[in-house]
């Protein structure tokens, strides 16, 4: 299992177990992770996901797709320079550990 | 009428006439919520669900609760389009639109475009000091706006007003009235034609209007006839609802429309409680792809349910007084635009040509608007409900 913090504007923290292969927004669904709403589950259309990933791993993943690249910019909280759509982030066994930041509460 | 219940028989309603659902189905909707997860609505032949997590529930589980229906009256009028796909074939075409309906391109095409628009639509009535903003404004906007982003520069507002009526009367046509049936495929062969004539301009010139955004992805024709019919069914009558309910909200409630009007920011809120308090689009279809426990009740494979985002969208205590227009109330998601994967495709369109120009160029352009009297304001309808008729006065 691969486990992943996710923090919140206030601080508050929840420890997610994500499965390889499945999106990072379904792991903090699952998990009930405060601000990640994802509306349309996982079609990239609603920017109801949005996550500040570490540096290191926003580097790893490569540019996000067009799509995504408009949305980020029409999501409630303000695009940070690692932001990204959790539906968009696949998780992989490297990212076991991460803490990935909830710009909206 | 509701009495107590023996164990999996879904509970019924059936003391209401299908002009109440038409007239008001809030009442309705408040009682099935009470009744269970899933309620038959006799008067609408219909398993109806209404609470809002067993709708966003259903959405998030495609698999088993489908949208492809090859039996439905859509379908079998219009042809396939990817509002009745799922998986992978729904994903290729959602793509495909894409371009056109993202917010960024909303910002920086169909935005300006539709400046243009308003500006000729509200100096058509502006000094006559009184109208019917549903004809006046509401329709001729929405119907403009739908041609410019779907791309057909030869097709006037009437014309998509009256290939919209002709889609839903044909959708909505359970009785298999002959005469509704041979004008839905009439509207169906228009919209075809009209595709066929756009469509040469749009591949020696590709723009960020729907069909060169259909074209440039490579979508079959037969694609493009389905999911631009989607688009006239879907594109018109919701954002002219959209607008109408914004601006009956906040003329029934001029304190909040001073706010709004002092801070443009609040536009959006104003907006997403507009389409919470009335949605557009009260009730879509999905069917089992097996035999599925709701609630208790087992339903077979193959049942048709409609989820009613109108009731989940009323549903208490998620929302305070929900029959009111409240655009300060506390942030909660609705479902006005669905969930999961066929999550409204418009939705960002919408927002950002209601909030960014037409709500605020209406109140900057009519001084002192108001309702004209608040019993002539009619809303009506259920699948789709909006206000028919809002007359309202303002100073010239």
């Amino acid at each position: 299992m691969i486990t992943i913090k996710f923090i919140q504007p206030d601080g508050s923290e929840k420890l997610v177990s994500a499965m390889n292969g499945r999106s990072l927004m379904e792991a903090a669904q699952g998990a009930g992770v405060v601000g990640i709403v994802a509306e349309c589950g996982g079609s990239a259309a609603c920017a109801t996901c949005h996550v500040v990933l570490p540096q290191e791993v926003f580097d790893r993943l490569g540019a996000p797709e067009e799509h995504e690249e408009d949305m980020l910019d029409f999501a409630d909280a303000p695009r940070q320079t690692c932001s990204r759509l959790s539906c968009q982030v696949r998780v992989t066994p490297d990212m076991d550990g991460i803490i990935v930041r909830v710009p909206t509460a | 009428m509701e009495s107590t219940i023996p164990r999996n028989e879904i509970p019924a309603i059936i003391d209401v006439s299908f002009e109440d659902l038409m007239r008001d189905p809030y009442p309705i909707y408040k009682r099935a919520q009470a009744l269970g997860p899933v309620v038959r609505i006799e008067a609408a032949n219909l398993l109806l669900v209404t609470r809002f997590e067993d709708i966003v529930a259903i959405e998030r589980d495609p698999a088993t609760f489908s949208s492809d229906n090859p039996e439905s009256n859509v379908v079998k009028l219009f042809g396939p389009n990817l509002m009745r796909k799922d998986g992978e074939a729904h994903q290729r075409e959602r793509k495909a639109i894409e371009p056109t309906v993202r917010p960024g391109t909303a910002t920086r095409c169909w935005g300006p475009a539709l400046e243009g628009i308003v500006d000729e639509v509200i100096s058509a009535f502006e000094r006559d000091g009184e109208a019917d903003l549903f004809d006046a404004l509401a329709a001729p906007i929405s119907g403009r706006a739908l041609a410019a982003i779907v791309g057909f520069e030869d097709v006037s507002w009437q014309t998509i007003a009256a290939w919209s009526q002709g889609m839903m009367d044909g959708a909505g046509n359970y009785s298999g009235d002959p005469k509704l049936t041979a004008r839905a495929l009439e509207v169906s062969r228009e919209i075809e034609e009209a595709v066929d004539r756009n469509c040469p301009r749009l591949l020696d010139a590709p723009d960020e209007s729907l069909l060169s955004s259909m074209l440039q992805s490579g979508l079959s024709t037969k694609e493009i006839y389905g999911n631009t019919k989607v688009a006239v069914g879907g594109g018109y009558n919701e954002p002219r609802d959209a607008i109408l309910s914004l601006i009956y909200g906040l003329l029934l409630n001029p304190d909040q429309k001073e706010k709004v009007l002092a801070n443009p920011a609040l536009w959006q809120p104003a907006f997403e409680e507009a389409v919470r308090w009335i949605s557009p689009i009260g009730m879509y279809p999905r069917l089992l792809t097996r035999d599925v426990d709701l609630g208790g009740h087992i339903l077979p494979k193959g049942t048709q349910i409609g989820l009613s985002v109108a009731a989940a969208n009323h549903e208490e205590p998620r929302f305070e007084a929900p029959q009111e227009y409240n655009a300060f109330r506390s942030k909660t998601p609705h479902l006005a635009f669905g969930s999961g994967p066929h999550f409204c495709a418009g939705t960002w369109v919408a927002r950002i040509m209601v909030t960014k120009v037409v709500a605020p160029q209406v109140f900057a352009r009519l001084a002192n608007l108001r309702l004209k009297n608040p019993d002539l304001v009619t809303v009506r309808g259920w699948v789709f409900r909006g206000p028919t008729s809002l007359p309202v006065v303002w100073d010239v």
